[in-house]
């Protein structure tokens, strides 16, 4: 049996509001999408959270899904909205408890594990900012083509090129990798 | 022409493009019921929308059922006070409240019926 296209699926789920072929659709992408969302927040249970509250946002989506670019690509566009959202409201959450004269909780950002722990995988993406960490992870990660990256992120793709030169160069300079090194 | 340039630039990897992908190539997730956990709450969730009108058609009916039959009975009174003749005259075209109450209900369940059959 032929397995339907991710459009199809997308076509099924929108016309007969039909959460199999949602299912079906989440079963192919969910490995993506929290691998992204795990690279982003380094906390793998807010990861896993997140990318939960994106494939319900994802349903009450579809039918804005134009298909012209790839469902993957799509998906980490809400990926990354949702994971922005969530950093902005635990960030709101902290000013709150400061101004409040609490001790201020970590961000999401922070739930990363203690310094001796980072793997170098972790070690390099802490050089990054969080948008060159995003678009870093969508292009080398995903795999998704530089137009994607700025359908995804809402920038041009010139933008996204630069992002990632600049990502590129702050991973040599910070770990004084010389050119020869890499082979 | 143009755009094949710009893919086939895309595709050209330096030593460093080549590292990244090694060392952000993670093994994929297992879905662990992830996927199965997702289907069950928008099911869930499409239940409650489903059920949402009619239940409050329901609810909005039992409510609304005392204060109607007052009002009813209210108006049956008010005919008192209308001259005879008008009272005789419209009389037969007054349905009793017997009536009206089964044609609420039968106008619910045809609507529910007929939610539920385009659902």
């Amino acid at each position: 049996m032929i397995a339907d296209t991710d459009h199809e699926l997308v076509a099924k789920a929108v016309s007969a509001q039909d959460t199999t072929a949602f299912g079906d659709l989440i079963r192919r992408h969910q490995s993506h999408v929290r691998n992204f969302l795990r690279k982003l927040s380094g906390d793998y249970a807010l990861a896993d959270d997140l990318a939960q509250d994106c494939f319900m946002r994802a349903w009450d989506k579809l039918s804005s899904f134009s298909g012209r670019g790839s469902f993957i690509g799509w998906m980490l566009k809400i990926a990354y909205t949702t994971f922005l959202q969530s950093k902005r409201k635990s960030k709101r959450y902290a000013e709150i408890l400061e101004s409040a004269g609490q001790v201020t909780v970590q961000e999401s950002g922070n739930h990363t594990a203690p310094v001796h722990e980072l793997n170098d995988l972790d070690r390099l993406l802490a050089v990054l900012d969080e948008e060159e960490r995003a678009i870093i992870v969508m292009s080398y990660a995903c795999g998704l083509s530089h137009r994607e990256i700025g359908d995804a992120t809402n920038m041009p793709v010139g933008t996204v090129k630069s992002i990632i030169f600049r990502g590129k160069e702050k991973i040599r300079t910070h770990f004084e990798i010389e050119d020869h090194q890499y082979g | 022409m143009k755009s094949k340039i710009i893919n086939m630039a895309e595709k050209i990897k330096d030593a460093q493009d080549r590292m990244l992908e090694a060392l952000l190539a993670t093994p994929p997730v297992a879905d662990d019921g992830f996927s199965r956990r997702i289907v069950r709450r928008l099911q869930r969730r499409l239940w409650v929308r489903r059920l949402t009108l009619p239940v409050a058609a329901i609810i909005g009916g039992a409510i609304a059922f005392k204060p109607l039959t007052g009002l009813v009975s209210m108006l049956a009174n008010l005919s008192v006070l209308l001259p005879k003749d008008i009272v005789t005259a419209t009389t037969g075209s007054i349905p009793q409240l017997q009536v009206v109450v089964l044609g609420a209900i039968l106008l619910l369940v045809f609507l529910l019926g007929m939610r539920f059959l385009e659902d």
